[in-house]
């Protein structure tokens, strides 16, 4: 625990009047808390939230069997192609953005700005929308009914995505020596060559942290699948909810406890990247400083 | 393209000006929230460091839409009836409230101890020291994040329209599907399009601009 430090920064070890004194604060923010709990549970209460049917009843094993689990299925399936995408999209638009042609430089930056100052909600709308304007539609692909609705979805996620990450591995490439590519280029590599084998698989373990943080923030946002009604776990809820109308509420916080698990498992493994890393490469202080300045600052999705 | 272009620039700008107010005013409450939290996780009572702990965790792990869900669903029961801007700025400002107190808590990891320590030798208290010392630093050194929360929250506001406050991304998809079909698609496409990118131009703007006159100050 690093935090411990932190905690301990703003005052000294306690004497006995100071002991005392903090003894009374945790004993008046315990019972502020536990009193605001009581409150929200108490008028939870009152409407009977707590009322074992109302859990029960969609948890039943055929809807558990027939729309909870593939619902996680589903989430999860729009999260594994998004960020396949996504990674695909940032590898290839973040090396465009320090491509020598200008061309590729200028389309990369248009890229990047463009997509990453629309909502996500409105990138997958859209794309759901103007499908068909073209004179061909999804459907004509052999994508009709729910593989429509994730093609648009994973669509959206990959191309919001990529810009974020290709703005990470752009950071990681800044951030990489410039000895390395000049070693490089010392030994006779061409340009590309230097990109290939001595940036990118540095940027990369660097980056993965970072990375994987955004990853975290694609699995949240594939719940906007709601909007363009592909059947994720809001979505279904929602369905659930509608089905066993007294357990509206219920089948909305079962559907965000499944978000928590998922996305705090993920993060866990973020948490775990960050610790190998710090162990393995060269210049760890680095790394750590870089993917600390990205994630305070770009890793706040939705 | 461009059919009835006055009505749709007019629902635009209303749209926009819906996005602006909904994030402003979530922004200002994400401050207080965070502001709240980043205390009580310095803080030598542990109940408060748990209670910060648990805040961020939960809502840094359930999506933005789940828990405009919930809140829309879940206030009336605790006693809070609200309209749907209620829900969408206390389920906004909550929301971005834990990612506030995160940019904070980083901003006072990164003043060196010896600030903490040289107020503590003078003889501030806890409080004293936090508010004249160590937060103001730390405010200064997290501009840049929280200008970032706040464009990302430009973004975020999109999502009140599932509890019915119509912003800019719900205005645009009135105007696609309006009933008389009085608007061309790629029109409205490109009008809210610019729209959102102005937004995003003029805030970044102003978050520079607060950079430049922290680092200035300092």
């Amino acid at each position: 625990m690093t935090r411990q430090n932190e905690s301990t920064v703003l005052f000294d070890a306690l004497g006995p009047k100071g002991r005392q004194r903090s003894l009374i604060a945790s004993v008046v923010s315990g019972v502020v808390i536990v009193g605001l709990l009581a409150w929200a549970a108490a008028g939870l209460a009152s409407n009977n939230f707590f009322e074992a049917s109302r859990w029960i009843n969609p948890l039943d094993a055929l809807v558990v069997e027939t729309t909870w689990i593939p619902a996680i299925l589903d989430t999860l399936l729009a999260f594994a192609l998004g960020s396949l995408l996504a990674i695909v999209l940032g590898v290839v638009i973040g090396f465009g953005r320090i491509s020598r042609f200008l061309p590729t430089r200028a389309a990369s930056t248009v890229y990047v700005q463009f997509f990453r100052s629309l909502p996500l909600v409105l990138l997958i709308w859209i794309s759901f929308t103007i499908d068909g304007y073209f004179g061909f539609t999804a459907d004509t692909l052999g994508w009709s009914g729910d593989a429509r609705r994730l093609t648009f979805l994973v669509l959206g996620l990959g191309i919001y995505n990529g810009a974020i990450l290709a703005e990470i591995l752009r950071a990681g490439v800044a951030a990489l020596p410039p000895g390395q590519a000049m070693a490089g280029y010392a030994v006779g590599l061409s340009h590309g060559q230097v990109q290939r084998l001595i940036v990118l698989p540095q940027v990369l373990r660097n980056m993965l942290p970072a990375v994987l943080a955004q990853l975290v923030i694609l699995l949240k946002d594939t719940s906007l699948g709601y909007v363009i009604t592909y059947p994720e776990l809001l979505h279904s809820a929602n369905i659930i909810g509608r089905d066993y109308g007294n357990s509206f509420l219920q089948a909305l916080v079962i559907a965000a406890l499944i978000y928590f698990v998922l996305a705090y498992a993920l993060s866990k493994v973020v948490v775990y990247a960050e610790r190998r890393l710090r162990k393995k490469t060269a210049a760890p202080k680095a790394a750590a400083q870089i993917e600390a300045g990205v994630t305070s600052g770009q890793s706040v999705g939705i | 393209m461009f059919d009835n272009f006055d009505l749709m620039a007019e629902a635009l700008l209303e749209g926009a000006r819906v996005t602006v107010v909904v994030t402003l005013a979530s922004y200002a409450i994400a401050l207080a929230i965070g502001m709240v939290l980043v205390v009580m996780h310095v803080s030598p009572a542990a109940p408060a460091r748990w209670a910060a702990n648990a805040y961020t965790q939960l809502f840094r792990n359930v999506p933005l839409l789940a828990v405009l869900f919930v809140m829309y669903f879940g206030l009336p029961s605790i006693g809070i009836e609200t309209t749907s801007w209620g829900v969408g700025l206390i389920g906004l400002g909550m929301y971005t409230g834990a990612f506030v107190g995160e940019t904070l808590r980083s901003g006072i990891n990164s003043i060196p101890l010896g600030q903490a320590e040289a107020a503590r030798s003078i003889g501030l208290t806890f409080g004293q020291s936090l508010a004249n010392v160590i937060l103001p630093q730390a405010f200064r050194a997290v501009i840049p994040p929280l200008g970032s929360l706040l464009i990302a929250l430009v973004k975020n506001s999109a999502l009140v329209l599932a509890v019915g406050v119509t912003e800019l991304t719900a205005m645009s998809r009135r105007l696609i599907e309006d009933d008389q079909s009085r608007f061309d698609l790629w029109g409205v496409v490109i009008g809210v399009t610019v729209s959102y990118l102005l937004i995003a131009f003029v805030l970044s703007y102003l978050v520079r601009l607060a950079e430049r006159r922290a680092a200035f100050v300092r």
